[in-house]
């Protein structure tokens, strides 16, 4: 690729202020800095300020076969964005802002590159009484990118995925034209993508190989003035689990239900994986830890929530104590980032919780995340528990429940020093090997896999249904610019 | 008089991390190699940018805000930083830029939940300066001009030694014998020479006997700010010299710059044990000589916003004194910017970037003369020259008028 010659035509597009191939700029876009997946090449990083330049840049790639990226943060625990052909890292956060909120229905129209504090801090300013569902990844990451990748949010129980809070897209697709979908290809409002055939599927889980998101509209809930947030711990996880379980089927307000292991708490806790049992199981510590977050229009209907909560609880012989209490109990020095994460204890998301990638103090992180049935809950964890433990991980895992119970997300993350290479070759084969262990789970489904794992779905996959993709993708990015290397079609 | 020490850092104006019992202990002012083995606990998660957990989420990174790519932010600093030491990456003129465009300001310091990070990175910034001087890479050439007139001729404004006095009025009794000095400071002295007469004619009416060195230097802080550290040790020297042999035992400051090199920078870093009590303005009139001076007569009837300069506030920690000196002139209402104490947004022209980075100098100060202006305030004052010389510069349409604290208290007393 001439650097040079497609530089001159980017800064055509964009200034040259924002067109970059300095190695100190490209440097930052070759991998996320978190993983312990290979870097790959960013040629040139460039910063659209709009979604007709996104459009330009996109058609020069076609007519040169070069390569495009979208990027916000970059960082997805999957390294999905990272550019396996070189080419172009379209860096989208100069598209960073609310472009309307409609409190009627209940959506907010947002830009490309818009991050969670964007978002939120809008929100808070200018309509209160309204909320996102927000996950739990850093305030500098990418509202779209979590959507499109069926990021987990606070109201997971309420919407599901942050695919299903889409109601519209403004998509420049990998052909080099641009399409509106969902109610807003008709009219001005973006309430929806029915009634017409949904094409938002087309985008929704692509990891960026079909398209390029410049705007999107995401479903807003009301914030209602009743919230509690529970913290029930006990023993073991097969002890929790079949509380979670009911739990998930019996509405009482439920927002957002998840619970997480003992390794996972002590990271939320920010404590140092290098000063905690590998095991503390076999120490007698407790390692569930439940949250349970429920949210009530009056007063009356928010304690009779409560109680019933508590009563299922009860039944699991657990103690549904609100979170703040719980953190009464730790030590202030030991409360890490479980303060910040629910409006009952002051916090609020999105949150910076650094113990994903930093519990080890090595700056690594990377998980096997996976959708799943309710079924493999445990036996999930087990798995993955004894695979961690054999290659010396303090073993943190989560399980969310969403979209009224339908699925959950269950995943296994581990930690390592990013600046050892041999810690990096274990945290891959110990990754390699929860997946593989798991993967003979029936039901397990591996969400931004990065790119060992995709040629296992793709085998694995319904032939018509493959096959169905590889259309798709190649009617849409007919010259494979998008994001290539990655995605379901992995590498070629 | 209250400055919430327990909630910073000691000495610093960064909030400490309570809720991590983990944390490392490590030492301030130390060269890059000692702090290579924790810069890449960042994941470059972006946390940096904004004001974390404070309503509106506002972003509070100039250099980022102007640069736009990741490099220019703190996450991305970080990881190049870690690039050079592990050999991935060489110095280039490009990452001399890089670091340099930045006013070292610490706002994204502040915002950044990893101790280590939180607590230090403001230490490898730095030392990513002096390494590259170190390696004849850095500083920029505007940087070398001013600092080789500040070598010569004691100050960084190309302005002659001798006429650093010339602020001066007639009228103002200064006592050879006093023990204490008003060190007035290089933007005061040839710039902002209002900011010097206020603060002369405030201690005569306080009956103040003090002395104004005709020797004093420049401070050094435009020099080591730069990572020209050598050199500033070699000023440092000379004005502790004159001061000491001056018989001064309690320096008064109003720049916020000087006021941090003598008080932190001079014996933390630079080793120079001074012994001698630096107070800034605001502190001095409020707790001077153990009790309250000041006793304000005239009215000033205004709406203003209090901008908190870098070096006086996360650098130093004083955030609470102005303001409350401010609140006790009689009219004055005081109305908060949304990013204002450990989130303030910085003015733009520290740091080295306002000699050599014009146009992100420009947008630093032009932001904040905006958010100003959208409190509603008709002024804004600071405790700073160089942030009031900055704001001034910028104010182009002057819908808003920039004072110095110092002026304010000269007009109600």
């Amino acid at each position: 690729m001439n650097n040079g010659v497609i530089i001159a035509e980017l800064e055509k597009i964009v200034g040259d202020r924002y067109v970059s191939d300095d190695p100190e700029i490209q440097y930052l876009y070759h991998y996320d800095f978190i993983s312990a997946e290979p870097e790959g090449k960013c040629d040139i990083a460039i910063i659209p300020g709009s979604a007709e330049e996104v459009l330009e840049i996109v058609k020069l790639a076609n007519k040169y076969k070069i390569p495009v990226v979208p990027w916000v943060s970059g960082i997805n625990f999957g390294s999905i964005a990272t550019p396996r052909k070189g080419g172009l890292v379209i860096d989208l956060r100069r598209l960073n802002k609310v472009l309307e909120v409609n409190e009627d229905d209940m959506y907010a129209i947002v830009e490309g590159g818009i991050t969670w504090a964007d978002l939120k801090g809008y929100l808070d300013k200018h309509h209160p009484d309204l909320q996102a569902g927000i996950t739990w990844s850093p305030p500098g990451t990418g509202v779209i990118p979590s959507c499109l990748c069926y990021g987990m949010f606070n109201l997971g129980m309420l919407g599901g995925t942050g695919a299903e809070f889409i109601n519209g897209l403004e998509v420049v697709l990998g052909s080099g034209e641009m399409a509106r979908i969902g109610s807003c290809s008709v009219n001005d409002y973006w309430y929806g993508r029915q009634p017409f055939p949904d094409l938002a599927g087309l985008f929704i889980g692509w990891e960026g190989t079909t398209g390029i998101v410049t705007k999107m509209a995401i479903k807003l809930w009301p914030k209602l003035p009743y919230r509690q947030d529970f913290l029930p711990i006990t023993q073991t996880v097969e002890q929790g689990a079949p509380m979670m379980l009911k739990l998930s089927r019996v509405g009482l307000g439920i927002v957002d239900l998840l619970f997480i292991n003992l390794g996972w708490a002590q990271s939320l806790l920010c404590l140092d994986q290098n000063e905690v049992a590998i095991d503390p199981v076999k120490l007698g510590l407790p390692d569930f830890y439940g949250v349970i977050s429920t949210q009530a229009y009056s007063e009356k209907q928010h304690e009779a929530h409560c109680e019933a909560i508590a009563d299922i609880c009860k039944e699991y012989e657990m103690d549904a104590f609100p979170i703040d209490d719980q953190l009464e109990s730790f030590p202030e020095t030991m409360r890490g980032i479980l303060g910040q994460m629910t409006p009952s204890t002051g916090g609020q998301a999105p949150v910076q919780f650094w113990g994903c990638w930093n519990f080890s103090r090595g700056g690594g992180g990377e998980w096997v995340g996976c959708y799943n049935t309710k079924r493999n809950i445990v036996k999930y964890y087990q798995l993955s528990r004894e695979v961690c433990i054999k290659h010396g991980k303090v073993p943190q895992y989560y399980c969310r429940f969403m979209f009224g119970g339908h699925y959950v997300v269950t995943r296994t993350n581990i930690n390592f020093n990013k600046n050892n290479p041999d810690e990096i070759a274990n945290a891959r084969q110990c990754l390699k090997e929860i997946h593989d262990s798991v993967q003979n789970l029936e039901g397990t489904v591996m969400y931004k896999p990065p790119l060992w794992a995709v040629n296992y779905y793709n085998e694995k996959m319904h032939p018509v249904t493959h096959g169905l993709i590889k259309k798709i993708k190649s009617m849409l990015d007919p010259n494979n610019i998008m994001n290539p290397g990655q995605g379901i079609e992995g590498e070629k | 008089m209250v400055e919430k020490q327990d909630m910073y850092l000691n000495g610093k104006g960064i909030t400490k991390i309570k809720t991590v019992a983990s944390q490392k202990q490590m030492e301030n002012y130390r060269d890059l190699d000692y702090y290579k083995d924790v810069v890449y606990q960042c994941g470059k998660c972006g946390t940096c940018r904004t004001a974390y957990h404070e309503h509106g989420w506002e972003r509070v990174c100039p250099s980022g805000e102007y640069g736009k790519f990741e490099a220019y932010y703190l996450g991305g600093k970080n990881l190049l930083t870690w690039g050079l030491t592990s050999g991935k990456l060489n110095w280039s003129e490009k990452m001399v830029e890089i670091f340099y465009s930045c006013s070292l300001c610490h706002a994204c310091i502040q915002q950044c939940q990893i101790p280590e990070i939180h607590n230090y990175a403001g230490e490898w910034l730095m030392a990513m300066r002096e390494e590259a001087v170190k390696q004849g890479k850095a500083p920029m050439p505007e940087h070398k001009q001013y600092t080789e007139h500040i070598i010569n001729g004691n100050n960084p404004y190309f302005e002659d030694h001798e006429d650093r006095l010339n602020w001066l009025p007639d009228g103002i009794k200064l006592d050879p014998k006093a023990e204490i000095a008003y060190f007035v400071g290089c933007t005061s002295s040839y710039r902002e020479q209002g900011i010097a007469r206020a603060t002369a004619e405030i201690l005569n009416v306080l009956n103040i006997k003090f002395q104004v060195l005709k020797d004093e230097h420049c401070c050094g802080s435009p020099v080591f700010m730069t990572g020209q550290t050598d050199d500033a040790i070699k000023i440092a020297e000379t004005n502790v010299d004159t001061f000491k042999k001056a018989g001064i035992k309690k320096i008064i400051t109003s720049c916020a710059g000087c006021y941090r090199m003598w008080k932190e920078v001079y014996p933390k870093k630079f080793k120079l044990d001074h012994g001698i009590e630096i107070v800034h303005l605001p502190e001095f009139l409020l707790n001077g000589n153990g009790r309250e001076l000041i006793n304000f007569k005239n009215e000033i009837n205004i709406k203003l916003s209090y901008h908190d300069p870098c070096h006086l506030g996360r650098h130093m920690g004083m955030y609470e004194t102005p303001r409350e000196l401010l609140k006790k002139i009689p009219g004055i209402e005081l109305v908060e910017m949304d990013r204002n104490r450990e989130n303030a947004w910085c003015c733009g022209s520290g740091g080295g970037v306002r000699s050599a980075f014009k146009e992100l100098s420009e947008f630093a100060a032009m932001e904040r003369l905006k958010e100003a202006k959208n409190t509603g305030a008709e002024a804004l004052v600071s405790s700073c020259p160089f942030c009031m010389n900055q704001f001034k510069s910028n104010n182009k349409d002057s819908e808003i008028k920039v004072f110095d604290l110092s002026e304010l208290v000269r007009k109600a007393i």
